[in-house]
């Protein structure tokens, strides 16, 4: 199994600052972004508490430090799953802790979502309205529900779903890291097949880029990094209103026999297994 | 041209220009701005220009109309006041032309995006209710949320019925498959069952099922009482109340 990974984060045409943060870390296949919210750089602060938390919770737990779970593991899940919800748990803390020592802090807050990988299992968590997409055999399917109010609305019968997607309720979260002591996680696992493309992206992509636009550019590029550099640029091109960041990650099953390894050294396309890069880096 | 802005604490609802008409403000639909609210009178207030001059107008409403945290009947008002009709704010704000920066000129297409504010327990369970009581009335809301499940007529499977409450369903011989298939000959996965905002869709992997004897060709809405073929198995979709 192999991933190829594409990641691209940008200010937008409007705002100043970007607010949104990511971490990828390619030897755990484990993958986080956060959106900020709260103004000046506290936006920015918040979401980086979240990918570093989350990043450093799991980097501990596959290193056999055993860190211990901040939120009750379910036994319907996976190993994996049940220490990606603990992280988002414990990232929610930290945030809500550095919000309460540093009053000009207060109100900072942030979406997260989360995506761990382990051969053909996804495992995903997510608070706030970033999404998580999967494009199979053509077709782009939604694997996260948003936790703003104009979803909640259209749950409930009140807005259709056309309206909820342009509606100004989505700049109002229901749930969001930070903001409270305790935070609700959603939690989910998915079977992953050769050829899934799977999009992490924060509200700057889709408020912005029509859906079938989003599912063409993941069908057409060559490359995950490709993919993820034409989002970027199709929101800036749709306005650019907000901050944008994208995680591309296209799946290859079977290529861990002698042949695969051959086709992906030609490809020459392999990391070195111990880097991990952020939204900071070069 | 001056502009009203429907905010509910922070967050900005919407944004209506005044022109030579008057906006009027209540809680029934046909308002220029709907305030869904029970606190907000079917036709509450309204806005309108008097010889050049803003005024706001409350339109015998139960609960009152207020600028500046005064109740009024009727005031002139400007830019920078700020009307409370209920729990939501309407700002009045007059230099509009000025505030356009960077889209001037180019259609926008995508919603206004606004700062994102998180709501707090209270606020929100206002709002909640307030959209749990609009949705009972709404024609749609009994299709909302329902829980279709898979029935197998025929095959090997590891159950004879399944619910489908996940977001993503696989049926195949897959460990992580939720409708695992038995036989032999099983493929991996056979077919998918993806739960969307609309409904449930089948969708392809790399097979091929069908739906009430047919190929699919792309992901295809699933009805009540569909007959699905995949991976050697039959099954029927039904919403169960």
């Amino acid at each position: 199994m192999r991933v190829d990974i594409g990641a691209r984060t940008d200010v937008g045409r409007v705002r100043s600052n970007n607010e949104d943060s990511y971490r990828v870390v390619p030897a755990l296949n484990l993958f986080v972004l956060s959106d900020g919210m709260g103004g000046k750089a506290h936006g920015e602060a918040a979401s980086a508490i979240a990918v570093e938390t989350v990043a450093a919770h799991c980097l501990q737990a596959a290193h056999n430090v055993h860190p211990p779970f901040f939120s009750k593991p379910r036994p319907n899940f996976s190993e994996k799953t049940n220490r990606l919800a603990s992280a988002v748990h414990w990232a929610n803390r930290k945030i809500h802790l550095d919000a309460a020592r540093n009053p000009r802090r207060r109100g900072m807050g942030a979406t997260v979502l989360a995506a761990w990988i382990d051969g053909e299992h996804l495992s995903l968590v997510h608070v706030g309205d970033s999404r998580a997409y999967l494009l199979r055999a053509g077709a782009l399917e939604q694997l996260t529900a948003d936790h703003s109010l104009a979803a909640e609305r259209a749950r409930r019968g009140y807005l259709t779903y056309q309206q909820a997607e342009t509606s100004a309720l989505q700049s109002v979260l229901l749930r969001a890291l930070g903001t409270n002591e305790e935070v609700e996680v959603d939690a989910g696992e998915h079977l992953l097949l050769d050829g899934d493309a799977v999009l992490l992206c924060t509200d700057g992509l889709t408020r912005m880029v029509p859906r079938h636009e989003i599912a063409s550019t993941l069908i057409t590029c060559p490359s995950a990094q490709a993919a993820a550099d034409r989002l970027v640029a199709l929101a800036s091109d749709h306005g650019g209103r907000d901050n944008v960041t994208v995680l591309v990650l296209f799946i290859e099953m079977g290529g861990d026999s002698a042949l695969g390894r051959l086709r992906r050294w030609f490809r020459g396309s392999s990391r070195p297994p111990d880097a991990t890069f952020s939204a900071g880096d070069p | 041209m001056a502009r009203l802005i429907l905010k509910f604490d922070a967050a900005v609802l919407q944004e209506v220009p005044i022109g030579a008409r008057p906006v009027s403000i209540g809680r029934a639909p046909d308002n220029d701005i709907p305030v869904d609210n029970l606190a907000v009178s079917n036709y509450h207030a309204r806005v309108y220009a008097e010889a050049g001059q803003l005024m706001v107008e409350d339109l015998n409403s139960l609960n009152g109309t207020f600028l500046n945290n005064k109740r009024v009947e009727r005031a002139a008002i400007r830019s920078g006041d700020a009307i409370l009709i209920g729990k939501h704010q309407i700002l009045v704000d007059e230099e509009h032309d000025a505030a356009l920066p960077l889209d001037a000129g180019r259609k926008v297409a995508a919603p206004i995006v606004n700062e994102t504010v998180m709501l707090q327990t209270k606020q929100r369970r206002e709002l909640l209710q307030q959209a749990a009581a609009a949705g009972e009335s709404s024609q749609f809301a009994p299709a909302r949320g329902r829980v279709a499940s898979l029935i197998v007529l025929r095959g090997k499977t590891d159950q004879k019925d399944y619910p489908l409450s996940s977001r993503l369903t696989v049926i195949g011989k897959s460990e992580m498959a939720t409708v695992r298939l038995r036989g032999w000959f099983a493929p991996q996965v056979a077919a998918q069952i993806s739960k969307r905002e609309d409904g449930y869709y089948l969708g392809l992997t790399n097979r091929v099922p069908r739906v009430n004897g047919k190929r699919i060709s792309g992901p295809t809405r699933l009805n009540d009482g569909d007959l699905i073929e995949a991976g050697g198995v039959e099954l029927m979709f039904l919403y169960r109340d």
